[in-house]
């Protein structure tokens, strides 16, 4: 098909858009390069000139940041290993195997994709609190802390997935009956068809649903906001979300640790695109 | 003795067919839907129910008392419950309508196999990736009334700057502003796909018979995306209704609750103030709200995508 006359004028201007989409990255990382004077400059000073990397330096040195790093990494991977290994358990399951109320079940499990987390906060934050036999709690949840304030708190409302088992059975609904029959042939239980047959063919899913959540969960506040009071609890963005002084904003600094944490996940996602926009495109035109 | 026989006639049937279908049927599932719903049941489908026995309650933290319909009859006389309200609802208007719109022009655009396609959805998608934290961070600093580039902008434009996130008359909009920006780039993905599936002679029949662009637009892609626009409505409802992280960072509900929302009056009752179970009949509202949406999607939603 031969291009049509106004491909370029509006290529043009689609591509002044996308800079101006990209104008707040660059002022984050141009002020993140420069001095407080030239920030409070009377006049707007768009490049600085002399690059101050010292402020990368000092940002760091605001609070441990190793902590926060290292709490956000275990948080994601075991969050990621734990939902992506039971999500795949369910999705084969409700798409493969036959059992008494698999189809009510299935439905009765979308609930977790309707209902949003900020929704049941208090409850799920209660339920964590009266965890029995856990930070100082008896037999029967009380007298303690429960797992508020702990690794368990930040990960166990975050393992169920709904999300992740819908995924799953889609793609392996997609899956002919011949497989099975194949692997019954060559006298194959169910389970280790799944390992042997369905996880190797089901990379795609895993691969879109650990970008996904690795984003989602290097990304959460609001969780880790309620459930962790401590410092040494922190995450990331909890951490960043406090760097504020209280009189004056020390934009530079703020910008340097705002550029530490979005720089990495924005390289990540140019490398990885096609696993993030099959993921988000699954979950909209598929579902 | 007739009766008998036909008793066991049954009986034998029904274990027969027993038997077939326990040939077709594998209890193993119960075992690998096990862990997953039992992460399911504590931490969703329980704390459902949960919470709304907590909205009969008051509770402090130490001490829960039965109160009945209290918090729903104080829920009526509280100021700031409306208040969060109407922002939510203003809220979620005009993100929704500005992303929605937006999202469906950008994307008929991109389809067009513009020069620089990759690079314009990937700068576009770029905020939908970025943390709210982040992107909370980075719009503060473009708002910032003396300094920012929001207000160095306008005022070489010779308009005098605003205070921004500072001025009650303009928080919520300036809030609003930032969301698009974030949102605006997983609306032109979701799009995209769905026009790519939209079959080309549909568009080269309508250009035999002389539609133009702007016919082929309104009289094909229209229709044909509605179901995308649907899904689009439908989660855009639920995710803006539920608004809270940028508020909480950029102007904490503020100034003068001009940027108070829903969740984040839940927030401060529950974790600030203590008040759990007033927070629980707040939350019950917004249940009710998602309730609702979730049943029009059913009622309406079926039937947009089987016309499709």
């Amino acid at each position: 098909m031969p291009k049509k006359p106004f491909i370029i004028p509006v290529s043009l201007a689609m591509l002044g858009l996308s800079v101006a989409m990209l104008l707040p990255f660059f002022l984050m990382i141009l002020t993140s390069l420069k001095t407080m004077d030239e920030i409070f400059a009377p006049r707007f000073v768009w490049v600085p000139e002399r690059l101050d990397w010292a402020n990368y330096a000092e940002a760091l040195q605001r609070g441990d940041w190793g902590t926060y790093v290292s709490n956000t990494l275990y948080v994601t991977i075991v969050t990621i290993l734990v939902s992506l290994l039971i999500n795949s358990f369910a999705g084969y399951a409700f798409a493969k195997l036959n059992f008494k109320g698999r189809d009510i079940l299935f439905l009765l499990s979308l609930i977790g994709l309707m209902i949003p987390p900020q929704v049941t906060m208090i409850p799920v934050f209660l339920v964590l609190k009266h965890i029995p036999l856990a930070g100082g709690n008896d037999l029967w949840g009380q007298g303690g802390l429960g797992w508020i304030d702990s690794y368990n708190g930040l990960i166990a409302p975050y393992v169920a997935g709904s999300f992740g088992v819908f995924l799953f059975r889609q793609f392996f609904l997609q899956i002919p009956q011949e497989l099975d029959d194949a692997a019954k042939l060559d006298g194959m239980g169910r389970v280790r068809a799944f390992f042997h047959l369905y996880v190797p063919l089901s990379k795609p899913v895993f691969a879109t649903l650990v970008a996904l959540k690795a984003t989602a969960s290097w990304n959460e506040y609001t969780w880790p906001l309620v459930i962790t009071n401590s410092d040494e609890m922190k995450t990331v963005q909890l951490a960043l979300s406090m760097f504020r002084d209280e009189n004056q904003v020390q934009w530079d600094l703020l910008m340097a640790s705002t550029t530490m944490l979005v720089i990495p996940l924005l390289i990540l996602f140019a490398f990885t695109q096609k696993y993030f926009i099959e993921g988000i495109v699954a979950s909209g035109v598929k579902g | 003795m007739a009766n008998i026989a036909l008793d066991r006639t049954i009986k034998l049937k029904a274990a027969a067919k027993k038997r077939s279908r326990k040939l077709n049927s594998d209890p193993i599932g119960y075992a690998l839907i096990l862990p997953f719903y039992l992460f399911l049941a504590v931490f969703v489908l329980f704390p459902i129910a949960y919470n709304l026995y907590l909205s009969f309650t008051n509770y402090n933290l130490s001490e829960i008392k039965w109160v009945g319909w209290s918090n729903y009859a104080a829920l009526l006389h509280d100021q700031f419950f409306f208040i969060s309200m109407k922002n939510t609802l203003v809220y979620t208007a005009v993100t929704l309508t500005v992303t929605v719109g937006l999202g469906l022009i950008f994307a008929v655009l991109l389809n067009y196999r513009l020069y620089g396609t990759k690079w314009i959805r990937l700068s576009f998608f770029s905020p939908h990736v970025t943390s709210m934290v982040a992107v909370s961070m980075i719009w503060m600093w473009i708002y910032e009334p003396s300094h920012g580039i929001a207000n160095s902008l306008l005022e070489a434009l010779g308009i005098a700057g605003k205070q921004w996130l500072y001025d009650a008359k303009w928080a919520l909009s300036a809030v609003i502003f930032t969301s698009v920006w974030k949102a605006l780039g997983y609306n032109i993905v979701i799009y995209v796909a769905g026009l790519q599936s939209i079959p080309r002679h549909l568009y080269e029949a309508a250009a035999v018979d002389g539609a133009g662009g702007l016919r082929q637009f309104f009289h094909i892609t229209i229709p044909q995306i509605k179901p995308i626009t649907f899904f689009l409505i439908v989660t855009g409802l639920i995710h803006n209704f539920n608004v809270f992280e940028q508020i909480m960072i950029m102007t904490d509900g503020g100034p003068l609750h001009s940027t108070t929302t829903l969740v984040h009056q839940i927030y401060i009752r529950a974790f600030q103030q203590f008040q759990i179970g007033y927070a629980a009949s707040l939350s019950m509202v917004m249940l009710l709200a998602i309730g609702l949406i979730t049943a029009a999607n059913f009622r309406f939603g079926g039937r947009g995508s089987t016309n499709a």
